[in-house]
């Protein structure tokens, strides 16, 4: 009992109060931006020259600005959102007016889902498990090597890193699309849409593999070689422990937990951390969207999507600090 | 000088070192630059490397190994005013939080999670509209480093709250010291190797982010850094009009920088690390 | 070496088995594949373009719908779709007679009639959601049908000009299906999914992200008025895609996915380098689309000191070099225009060969009863020795040279700049900087779109660059809020378009000079309603005289009157320069000859070339497969 009075209420709190501000913030920085939704859209009709008269304009301005929720005070406007917060339905997106937040979030989070969430947990699994036995037998040439290539890979910038592969992969060796899933609107499943999908997601996949897993690697192999150094693992080599045994169960294990929070934090970038990778595959994921949102001044996208990500990332973040003890008896809660 | 003398029998300490001086050599270069950074059509447009300009030329029509070593300041700028920065408050934060643990641990990591939560790129645009104008260096340096510490805070802080349980705590608060004599003499050496780590990747954080806002035209697309310099260079399709000279200059820096980087806080860390010390000295 | 193997035989599988797939799994030699410009679509799902933007070129516009008229810029005509004629106004323009095209359908089988015409109106009328409820809601008395075939539309007051609501110009009131919106509840959020159209086109599949739009072309593409006008589209299907970068839309375009496209001009240098079928619009240099009938510029806002001074903005305007400029913005490829105009064909021969003389005689008042001749005809040769210099194949001949960079433009006059200022008591400081009369340092910051491979950042970027160098702190602004500030005129210098798209055909040029309607103007803070033009907060009693005289000619009945009023126009214009025209849009296009070819390139201009305006649908019968 004295865990929850101690602990767990004081960790409740925080969260709601994180969850509260964070929504708030979003809530209010978009509107003193100094970008009007209604005049983007009204710049977005008459970018290309479509003719709309004076007058027309005038009354599209009136109709939009009730369309878009925006005619109530500040005030209103904001327990209007956690109305919406609580029910889930984030209303319509203004620049993709008539479509509901909701519905596009439910085309694009399960694309962004099942990309991010495999190519992230892939790389992080292959890193850490290379980068630990790189780290481990860190005198050895191959490791030497190996760190050298990744020391080298690790800063190529995403933009460019993906346009080779594309180069590579999708014209000089036309393995893969160079751009976009050709899925229709009727999606049947069979064995030509699995191989479409893989194939459509295999470039960029692999980029977010490979450039998530250098990082990986390397803060996997710092952190071997120092636990490597610990007492327990020199007692265990004198002890005459086998050496496979020390290097998963002693070092491994140890190194691994810093590596579990990294790993929370990181999932929760699916929601803005691969822009880049989407943008240069058109990969239609949840980053590009939410950038669209925001340089279009579409508040309520905006809010669908980070009340989302405030959503997963404080929860995970809380999960953590509750499970930490499990995995490292060493700490208690106080 | 002792120090440095024992730091140079590590090869990649060496080697780190002197690319490092290299990069800083041209950034001092950029104020001896014949050229302005921002003026174009200053030089024939898209000439491969030549004895007159060595690096080539832009389809802008400026020099670009000149226009290299302003990039390579300003992205400096910017990443250590970033880096540095964000790792005075994460140490600060990732310490108090740790060792005190309790209300002020709360507050302070919900701070930090209060900034993990929000995508950065909202708030990022989102500044940079309320500045009226894109984002100039110190100000990106700046935004860069009032989101980087969050993170790093945290892992410094578990990493404090592991070593507070362990034998060595208690023996030195037992034996009577201090906090700041515990925080110093025991955390900080074995926390070194963490914060060196957590800086070189916070400064390849700062620099790739850099790069990322100027790949979607949010900072100031005039003032080179190697951000803008690469962006210029997709633009005007360097790769696939064969312009090779102009887009590998800034890939190329950027790796070189963060190489020198990571080698150096590699060796840095483990020069540090009193455990190699004995091991080092027991060696010789 | 197993997982060696494995990753080997895993991507020789990917290879086998889908190569190339098209979405549908529609033929490859069969379909037309277009980029579609204006990116993503937001509303996958829906296609009602009548209650808001709906990414219409992504075929909607181009084979769904069939506009009453459209315009083609390139020929100069305008197209009579599913009306059969002009429209006709009585003597006061209170009554415009429309007749329609006999013997069209919609896509779903029935019959086009004067009945849709009249519905569509009606509904626009009274339903206030939809886009051009305002202008119908304002003008149309009673609209009803003298037979099948004879819409008659009685207005409140006069409108001369109220015809080209339904002008199709990148947009316009397109007629609805009656049988299909008379069973809708609410016409606004109405999907309209499958769209029914009277073009030669229906919609087979689509992306539900957004990425692609297929259109199969339709069996009875007879009944249509484009197959009446022009025979059989030839692609059976047409597949719009969007890319989200230009390097994909590069590689698709080389690997023969992708046969029409647009590009930023290293792009399509890139293209047209490196692909062996590729051609662009004209198949020498400049290679670009220069009849775009669009004008990029600078705007200022007139309503800011010291902007509102003509003096000030004409001394702008002389401290640019246009060869230097043109060489920074556009690789000295694009038609530099002196007046408010685009360069095209119509507009040659109608506005700028006319003008010709009164340019080179236009004079500027320098004080102390000095005058400047401002306008420089020699900006055309000094073009080609650039271009040639930097290794472009120029041509010689001064008429093509005339045709390709126009008749001129204004004088790199520094030291006539200087004295301009200088009369308002600006001044010019020991380190070449340019202080305000206030005494602080001049500073411009030219607002502009976040997208470097735009015209409007090409403009901020070669305007910042030569006032630089005339010692003004000028720096580029690119910001995201870009509409939103030049509406609301929250900035001083920005390069929005400096003008209206004139219609592009014909010699009327009220759109154009609309926005400079001085009841039009709004205060700042308050949104004009028309950006392009209007963003400069200026008008001028002289102009709001002429736009009236222009409300009560006929554009069609009388055309010299129409015409000249347009030139007396223009000289007001030129004269107080709010905006700076600086040169004609160039549209970089690509098209891909593997598949597909007899494109409407320069040599042959049958139709205007875009795949993303309306006309595309009359540019489909003319296109010959090669597979």
């Amino acid at each position: 009992m004295r865990f929850v009075r101690d602990y767990l209420v004081p960790r409740l709190i925080q969260y709601v109060l994180v969850v509260f501000c964070g929504v708030t913030a979003v809530f209010f920085i978009p509107r003193f931006a100094g970008q009007d939704p209604v005049l983007e859209m009204i710049g977005q009709i008459q970018a290309q020259g479509a003719s709309l008269d004076p007058q027309a304009v005038r009354s599209l301005m009136e109709t939009l600005r009730e369309l878009y929720g925006l005619k109530g005070s500040l005030l209103e406007q904001y327990l209007t959102m956690w109305r919406r917060v609580f029910t889930l339905d984030f209303g319509p997106s203004f620049f993709q007016f008539p479509t509901p937040v909701a519905q596009l979030l439910r085309i694009y989070l399960p694309w962004t889902v099942g990309l991010f969430v495999t190519s992230t947990l892939l790389s992080w699994i292959l890193g850490n498990i290379i980068g630990g036995i790189a780290g481990y037998f860190s005198g050895k040439a191959w490791s030497k090597v190996l760190d050298a290539v990744i020391m080298v890979i690790r800063p190529i910038p995403h933009y460019i890193f993906g346009v080779v592969l594309l180069i590579l992969f999708a014209y000089l060796w036309p393995l893969f699309p160079a751009g976009g899933l050709a899925l229709g609107r009727r999606v049947v499943i069979n064995w030509n849409l699995i191989v479409a999908i893989l194939r459509g997601s295999f470039l960029p996949a692999l980029s977010l593999v490979i450039l998530g897993g250098v990082v990986w690697f390397q803060q996997m192999k710092l952190l071997v070689q120092n636990v490597k150094r610990e007492d327990f693992v020199e007692y265990a080599r004198v002890g005459g422990v086998k050496e496979r045994r020390i290097v998963f169960r002693y070092v491994l294990k140890n190194a691994m937990l810093p590596q579990i929070t990294q790993l929370t934090l990181a999932l929760g970038q699916v929601f803005s951390g691969v822009l880049i990778v989407e943008m240069v595959f058109s990969y239609p994921g949840i980053g590009l969207l939410l950038y669209r949102g925001v340089t279009r001044g579409d508040y309520n996208l905006v809010m669908g999507i980070t009340v989302l990500s405030i959503f997963t990332i404080a929860t995970s973040v809380l999960l953590l600090d509750l499970l930490y003890p499990l995995l490292d008896p060493r700490i208690r809660h106080r | 000088m002792e120090a440095f003398r024992e730091l140079f029998q590590d090869y990649r300490f060496a080697v780190g070192f002197v690319i490092f001086a290299f990069l800083a050599f041209l950034a001092v270069l950029s104020f001896f630059s014949p050229y302005d950074p921002i003026r174009q059509l200053q030089v024939p447009r898209d000439r491969p490397p030549s004895w007159s300009h060595i690096l080539g030329t832009n389809s802008k029509g400026q020099d670009v190994f000149w226009e290299a070593t302003f990039a390579i300041r300003n992205s400096l700028i910017v990443a250590l005013i970033a880096g540095i920065l964000s790792r005075i408050v994460a140490v600060l934060v990732g310490f108090l939080s740790g060792y005190r643990g309790g209300t002020l641990d709360r507050i302070l990591m919900g701070l930090a999670d209060g900034l993990l939560v929000i995508p950065l790129f909202l708030i990022l645009v989102m500044v940079a509209m309320l500045l009226r104008g894109s984002l100039t260096l110190v100000n990106t340096g700046l935004l860069l480093a009032f989101f980087g510490w969050a993170w790093d805070a945290r892992t410094i802080r578990s990493q404090i709250l592991s070593l507070r349980e362990r034998e060595f705590t208690k023996t030195s608060v037992l034996s009577g010291n201090g906090t700041m004599a515990l925080v110093t003499r025991e955390y900080l050496p074995f926390t070194t190797p963490l914060i060196f780590s957590t800086l070189i990747n916070n400064i390849a954080w700062a620099i790739g982010m850099e790069i990322v806002l100027a790949i979607l035209g949010l900072v100031r697309l005039e003032i080179p850094t190697l951000g803008t310099t690469l962006q210029w260079a997709i633009t005007y399709q360097a790769m696939l009009l064969g312009h090779w000279w102009w887009i590998m200059t800034p890939v190329t820096l950027t790796i070189l920088l963060l190489v020198a980087l990571y080698w150096l806080s590699v060796s840095v860390s483990e020069y540090l690390d009193p455990r190699t010390r004995i091991q080092r000295i027991g060696a010789q | 070496m197993r997982r060696v193997l494995l990753v080997v035989g895993l991507l020789m599988f990917f290879a086998g088995v889908a190569f190339a797939q098209l979405p549908g799994n529609v033929p490859r030699n069969e379909t037309l594949i277009v980029d579609q410009l204006t990116g993503r679509v937001g509303t996958p799902s829906n296609f009602n373009l009548w209650a808001g933007w709906r990414w219409q070129d992504r075929g909607l516009q181009q084979l769904v719908c069939e506009p009453l008229w459209t315009v083609d810029y390139a020929t100069g005509e305008i197209i009579c779709g599913a009306a059969s004629e002009l429209p006709q106004y009585n003597e006061d323009f209170t009554k415009m007679t429309v007749k329609l095209r006999q013997g069209v359908y919609w896509s779903d089988g029935v019959p086009f009639t004067a009945d849709d015409v009249v519905y569509t109106i009606d509904l626009h009328v009274k339903t206030p959601g939809l886009l051009y409820h305002g202008p119908m809601a304002e003008f149309v008395d009673k609209v009803y049908k003298t037979d099948d075939y004879t819409v008659v539309v009685e207005l409140k007051k006069p409108n001369s000009r109220f015809h080209t609501h339904f002008l199709d110009r990148w947009g316009c009131l397109r007629i609805m299906p009656k049988h299909i919106f008379e069973k809708v509840e609410d016409p606004v959020t109405f999907e309209f999914n499958p769209p029914i159209g009277c073009g030669p086109y229906k919609l087979l599949d689509y992306d539900p992200a957004g990425f692609w739009t297929l259109w199969e072309r339709r069996e009875d593409w007879q009944r249509t008025p484009t197959g009446m006008l022009y025979g059989e589209p030839k692609p059976k299907y047409v597949l719009f895609q969007a890319f989200e970068t230009e390097e994909a839309k590069i590689l698709a375009m080389l690997r023969h996915e992708l046969d029409m496209a647009q590009f930023a001009p290293e792009g399509l240098r890139v293209v047209l380098e490196r692909g062996e079928t590729t051609r662009a619009w004209r198949k020498e240099w400049p290679w670009v689309v220069n009849i775009d009938p669009c004008i990029t510029g600078i705007v200022f806002n007139n309503m800011v000191e010291p902007y509102n001074n003509k003096d000030v903005r004409w001394a702008l305007t002389l401290a640019i070099d246009m060869v230097d400029y043109m060489a920074t913005a556009f690789d000295l490829m694009a038609p530099p225009s002196p007046i408010h105009l685009p360069p095209v064909p119509a507009y040659i021969e109608a506005f700028f060969n006319p003008m010709e003389e009164w340019l080179k005689n236009f004079e500027l008042d320098l004080g102390n009863g000095e005058k400047f001749k401002p306008f420089d005809p020699e900006i055309p040769q000094r073009i080609a020795i650039a271009a040639k210099e930097r290794g472009y194949p120029v041509p010689e001949d001064p008429k093509v040279l005339r045709e390709l960079f126009g008749i001129g433009w204004w004088k790199y006059a520094p030291d006539v700049a200087e004295k301009l200022l200088k009369k308002h008591g600006f001044t010019k400081g020991a380190d070449g900087k340019w202080y305000l009369p206030n005494g602080n340092l001049w500073k411009i910051s030219i607002v502009t779109d976040t997208n470097p491979a735009h015209h409007h950042y090409r403009n901020a970027m070669a305007a910042a660059e030569q006032w630089r160098r005339f010692g003004i702190d000028a720096t580029v602004n690119a910001t995201e809020a870009f509409n939103s500030l030049h509406l609301m005129g929250e900035f001083e210098v920005g390069t929005m378009w400096p003008a209206a798209e004139p219609w592009g055909a014909g010699v009327d040029l009220s759109r154009t000079l609309e926005p400079w309607r001085s009841s039009l103007v709004a205060p700042i803070g308050q949104a004009v309603t028309l950006g392009p033009g209007g963003a400069a907060r200026w008008s001028d009693p002289r102009l709001d005289e002429v736009i009236a005289k222009l409300e009560a000619t006929d554009p069609f009945a009388d055309v010299e009157t129409t015409r000249l009023l347009g030139i007396e126009a223009l000289k007001i214009v030129v004269a107080e320069m709010p905006t700076i025209p600086t040169y004609g849009y160039c549209g970089a296009v690509a098209w891909d000859e593997y598949y597909w070819e007899n494109y409407p390139g320069a040599e042959n201009p049958y139709t205007q070339p875009y795949q993303h305006w309306p006309n595309f649908k009359y540019m489909l019968p003319f296109l010959k497969p090669k597979k």
